[in-house]
């Protein structure tokens, strides 16, 4: 099955050096700007408690962000991260070390469910902090000022965009791990009795999901050597002509290993429209419901099942 | 390469090992005929574990087999059919309409005994 393809990396090890110097230049960032930051470095460096303590006083006042506040070795862990971050922005290398780090803030804060727009405010609340004490260093000249500022937050909204991408990556990951879980779980095969199977269909079956269930039946099919199969749909919601065809091919793909397929579960609704579509179901046994798909199938294989007297 | 055809009481048992030309194909069906008769054969077994693709020329021989073997007095089971082959002959709109199935030889050879037990029961 090929891989959805996404435009976001999801490691940095997908990050080419070449992407961080496009990435770079979309922030404009050039010598000068690296000869301003390296002026303001110690603004940053000599406040670096008061330019934190921004950023996370920020987060504290919000109930949303409780889910990294409220658990003390995270917001340890992000605070430690932080100051790394704040120490490397004024570095001057913006490399893949640089980008890692960025990365693992970013999967942390995805991982304590930080919103972005909560993190945007957090982080111009640290941005203002920092603006704070370069504009007061320059108080002669309000211009210079504004473009040592300016020369930092190029890479500030470098830092954003990796952030944020880091954040959504791996909540993309989250979502495709989930997907991955449900599509596994939709298609159960379970074993009734030697040779008889069941096969339950809940929901939607479109074509990537009738494809997946004929796959994996026949494979049970196989492997524990069933006879019959009862294949109940009362799950599904709507059956047009596209899901009976689906049905139709897995009752005869089956019927060609050897196994014969009882349909049941068939509601009054769907019985209807399928007899206004006009499909035709008339190769398939169909019956009312789980129940007499059961005792018919323990029918064909020769079950009796029968109720002792102590318990009735 | 052509099918070895193996005799098992009054079954016989065509086990296919590789790839079938439409030629292997079409000896198998002359000489599963001719066999039947000459063993006085009540079943016959086509095993096609070994093949990964079936086409609609091996559907229609197989059911054409099938057929033949009725006619002759013997019931033709195609045994193995991998679930790649089957999901690969249902999507390409081919049937084997009309021919038993069986999910192995062992399974086959049931099925067999137990078809063959309703005609001896009929008999007696």
């Amino acid at each position: 099955m090929p891989k959805p393809q996404s435009a976001l990396p999801f490691r940095v090890t997908e990050f080419a050096p070449s992407d961080i110097e496009r990435r770079l230049e979309f922030v404009n960032l050039g010598p000068e700007d690296r000869g301003r930051i390296a002026a303001v470095k110690a603004d940053v460096l000599d406040n670096l408690d008061e330019h934190i303590a921004a950023f996370f006083d920020h987060l504290a006042k919000f109930e949303e962000a409780r889910g990294l506040t409220n658990r003390a070795e995270l917001l340890e862990e992000a605070k430690r991260l932080k100051r790394e971050h704040l120490v490397a922005m004024v570095g001057g290398d913006y490399g893949r070390d640089y980008i890692d780090q960025r990365f693992r803030l970013g999967q942390l804060y995805s991982r304590t469910a930080l919103e972005v727009s909560i993190f945007m405010g957090a982080f111009h609340n640290l941005m203002a902090s920092v603006g704070r004490r370069i504009m007061s260093h320059h108080s002669t000249d309000a211009l210079a000022g504004f473009e040592h500022f300016t020369s930092l937050k190029k890479v500030a909204f470098f830092d954003i965009a990796i952030i944020v991408d880091a954040m959504m990556a791996d909540r993309e990951q989250t979502i495709r791990q989930q997907q991955d879980a449900i599509r596994e779980l939709s298609t159960p095969t379970l074993q009734v009795r030697d040779q008889l199977l069941i096969l339950p269909i809940i929901g939607l079956l479109d074509t990537q999901r009738a494809k997946q269930l004929t796959d994996s039946l026949l494979r049970a099919i196989r492997t524990h050597r069933a006879r019959v199969v009862v294949m109940d749909i009362t799950g599904v919601a709507t059956v047009d002509s596209k899901v009976a065809n689906h049905l139709i091919q897995t009752v005869e793909a089956a019927a060609l290993m050897g196994a014969s397929v009882i349909v049941t579960g068939v509601s009054a609704e769907v019985a209807q429209s399928l007899v206004t579509l006009g499909i035709n179901l008339g190769r398939i046994t169909t019956l009312g419901d789980l129940q007499g798909g059961l005792e018919e199938a323990e029918r064909i294989l020769g079950y009796t099942v029968t109720q002792t007297s102590e318990a009735a | 390469m052509p099918v070895p055809i193996l005799k098992q009481g009054e079954i016989l048992i065509a086990s296919v090992q590789a790839a079938m030309t439409d030629r292997d194909l079409l000896q198998l069906k002359d000489e599963l005929a001719d066999k039947i008769g000459r063993f006085r054969s009540r079943g016959v077994i086509i095993d096609v574990t070994a093949l990964d693709v079936m086409d609609s020329f091996a559907t229609r021989t197989l059911r054409g087999i099938a057929a033949t073997a009725r006619l002759r007095g013997a019931q033709a089971v195609v045994v193995g059919v991998q679930p790649d082959v089957a999901i690969a002959i249902v999507q390409l709109g081919l049937t084997l309409q009309g021919v038993a199935t069986a999910l192995d030889l062992e399974e086959g050879l049931e099925l067999l005994r137990r078809s063959t037990m309703k005609v001896d029961h009929c008999d007696g």
